[in-house]
C-alpha cells in the first residue's frame, strides 16, 4: 500500500464496516487500482476470517463479521470451505507422522502430469521400455535358474555315493591341492579330449576336523557362473579325500575355483578350503 | 437483477478500450474488475453481489460513450463510484435489515447431512492432492497453529522460507484462494451429479 497510514488494523475496521467514509473510499480506490494493496486487503480479510473461526473476535466485531460474511447461503458455504481447510491443517499438525493423511498419492501424481501434459508421452514411453526390459530380464533370470537347477540335479546324481562307486570308461581323474598348501607350482590344467566325458577331481581335506557331509561350489572365475554339489562324502582311511565329478560339456575354457565346506548335522559349516584349476584346449 | 436492454451494442468494446488499449490486457482487467466490484458489494453488506456487479456494468455501458472522452483518471474509479451509488440505493430499498441474530442463527442451523460432510471431505482431499508439495507444506504450516501460538509459528515459517511474514500471508492467501475455487467446483459438480 502506497500510503503508510493504512495499517492492518484500519483494514480490519474497513472490512467490518467501522471506518468513516473518507477512509473507506481511499481503501476501496486502492483495492481497485493497486494490485499490491488488493493482495494485502485480501490477506487481512483472511486473518479476520481465521479469527472468527478461532472465536477470538470481540462480540461486536463478531456480529459485524456475520453481517458481512454470513448473510447468504453462498457466503456461509464459502466460510465452511475455509473452515474445512483450517481444520484439516490443524488435524494434520496434531498427527505424529509426517505423511499427509487422506491425500491420495495418485492424486498428486495425476496433478503433476496435468500441469505438464508434454511429459505424458515421454512417461508412457519410459514406462513401456521399463516393462519390456523387466519382462526380458525376468525371462532370462528364469531360464538361467532353470538351467542351473537342471545342472545341479545332474551333478547331484553324478556325485551320489552309488555313482561314485562306479568308474565310467570315458573319465579322467585329477588331483588338486588346496590353495593353502600350494607352493608356486603351476596351476593344474585340464585339457579334455573328445573321448573324455567326465572329469573327476580329487580334493584332499587337510583340516583336522572331519565332517559327515561336504559341499563343493564350482565357480568359473571370469563370469562368476557357479554350481553347487551337496552331500559329498569323504573317503579313504583317514577320511581325507573328497571326489567331485563334473561333466566335460559343462566346462569351458578358463580358470575355475572350487570352494569346499564341511557340513555338520546342525547345518553349520567349516571354513572353506579352496582349490583351483584351469580348462585349456 | 434484470438486465437493461437499452445498452448500446458496441458499449462492451468501448468499456474494454477504456480499461486498456491492449485488448488482451483489457480483458484481464475486466475480469478482475468484476471480481473486485463483487467484493465491494460483499463488504457493503449487499445480498446479491454478482447481480449488482452486472448492474454496474450495465449502467456504465449506457454512459460510456459520453463519459469516456472527458473522464480523467483511472476508469476503474468511475466504476467504483457507480458501485457506491448502488450500495446506497440498495440500503434505501431494503426496508427490513437482516439482524445479527438472524444471520448467526442461520449460520448455526445449517443442517449438514452425512453426504454433505463426506462430499466436503472428498473434495478437500482431492483438491489438496492437486497442490504441489511445496504449496501443500506451506498451507499446512501456515494453518497448523491457532490463536497466540500461530504468530510465533508463522514468524518461524517465514524465516524458514526466507520471506517476510507479509509475503507469506499473501502467498498463502493465493494458495487458499485456488484451493477454495477447486473445492467449490468439485462440490458443484457433485451436486450436479445427484
Amino acid at each position: 500500500m502506497k500510503q503508510e497510514a493504512v495499517t492492518d488494523e484500519s483494514l480490519r475496521e474497513f472490512l467490518l464496516g467501522k471506518l468513516i467514509y473518507h477512509e473507506q473510499e481511499r481503501i476501496e480506490c486502492e483495492f481497485l487500482t493497486d494490485s499490491e494493496a488488493r493482495q494485502r486487503i485480501l490477506a487481512v480479510e483472511q486473518d479476520l476470517i481465521e479469527d472468527y473461526f478461532e472465536e477470538s473476535l470481540a462480540t461486536a466485531d463478531r456480529e459485524r463479521f456475520l453481517l458481512v460474511y454470513g448473510r447468504t447461503a453462498e457466503q456461509r458455504r464459502k466460510l465452511k470451505i475455509t473452515k474445512s481447510i483450517k481444520d484439516w491443517a490443524i488435524t494434520q499438525a496434531g498427527l505424529p507422522q509426517t505423511t499427509l493423511a487422506g491425500i491420495p498419492a495418485w492424486g498428486r501424481v495425476r496433478a503433476w502430469f496435468r500441469a505438464r501434459p508434454a511429459a505424458v508421452p515421454i512417461a508412457v514411453t519410459v514406462a513401456i521400455t521399463f516393462i519390456v526390459i523387466a519382462v526380458l530380464l525376468n525371462l532370462r533370470i528364469e531360464q538361467r535358474n532353470k538351467r542351473r537347477s537342471a545342472i545341479e540335479q545332474e551333478l547331484a546324481q553324478l556325485n551320489s555315493p552309488s555313482s561314485l562307486s562306479e568308474v565310467p570308461l570315458r573319465m579322467t581323474s585329477l588331483d588338486l591341492s588346496p590353495m593353502t598348501v600350494r607352493s608356486a607350482a603351476e596351476q593344474t590344467k585340464i585339457s579334455p579330449g573328445v573321448e573324455i566325458q567326465i572329469v573327476e577331481l580329487r580334493l584332499p581335506w587337510i583340516q583336522k576336523q572331519r565332517y559327515s557331509k561336504y559341499q563343493a561350489e564350482v565357480r568359473r572365475v571370469v563370469d562368476d557362473e557357479s554350481f553347487t554339489i551337496r552331500n559329498l562324502q569323504a573317503e579313504g582311511n583317514g577320511q581325507s579325500l573328497i571326489r567331485v565329478r563334473l561333466p566335460v560339456r559343462l566346462l569351458r575354457r578358463g580358470d575355475y575355483k572350487i570352494q569346499l565346506h564341511g557340513t555338520n548335522i546342525d547345518g553349520s559349516t567349516s571354513p572353506p578350503e579352496e582349490y583351483r584349476f584351469a580348462v585349456t584346449g | 437483477m434484470a438486465r437493461d436492454s437499452a445498452i448500446p451494442p458496441d458499449s462492451f468494446e468501448e468499456i474494454l478500450a477504456w480499461l486498456n488499449p491492449d485488448r488482451e490486457l483489457a480483458g484481464q482487467m475486466y475480469v478482475q474488475l468484476r471480481h473486485d466490484l463483487a467484493k465491494l458489494f460483499i463488504w457493503g453488506r449487499c445480498a446479491d453481489p454478482e447481480g449488482l456487479t452486472d448492474e454496474v456494468f450495465d449502467r456504465v455501458a449506457k454512459k460510456v460513450h459520453e463519459v469516456r472522452p472527458t473522464y480523467i483518471g483511472d476508469p476503474r474509479l468511475y466504476f467504483r463510484a457507480v458501485a457506491r451509488n448502488l450500495i446506497k440505493e440498495n440500503f434505501k430499498k431494503i426496508k427490513t435489515h437482516l439482524s445479527f441474530e438472524d444471520v448467526d442463527q442461520s449460520l448455526q442451523q445449517i443442517s449438514e447431512t452425512e453426504d454433505d460432510i463426506e462430499d466436503m471431505e472428498e473434495c478437500l482431499h482431492s483438491c489438496l492432492g492437486e497442490l504441489r508439495a511445496d504449496k501443500l507444506e506451506l498451507i499446512l504450516g501456515y494453518y497448523a497453529k491457532q490463536r497466540q501460538a500461530k504468530i510465533d509459528h508463522r514468524n518461524e515459517l517465514a524465516r524458514r522460507f526466507g520471506i517476510s511474514v507479509e509475503t507469506l500471508r499473501v502467498r498463502v492467501f493465493r494458495i487458499r484462494a485456488c484451493l477454495e475455487d477447486c473445492i467449490e467446483r468439485c462440490l458443484h459438480s457433485k451436486a450436479h451429479r445427484k
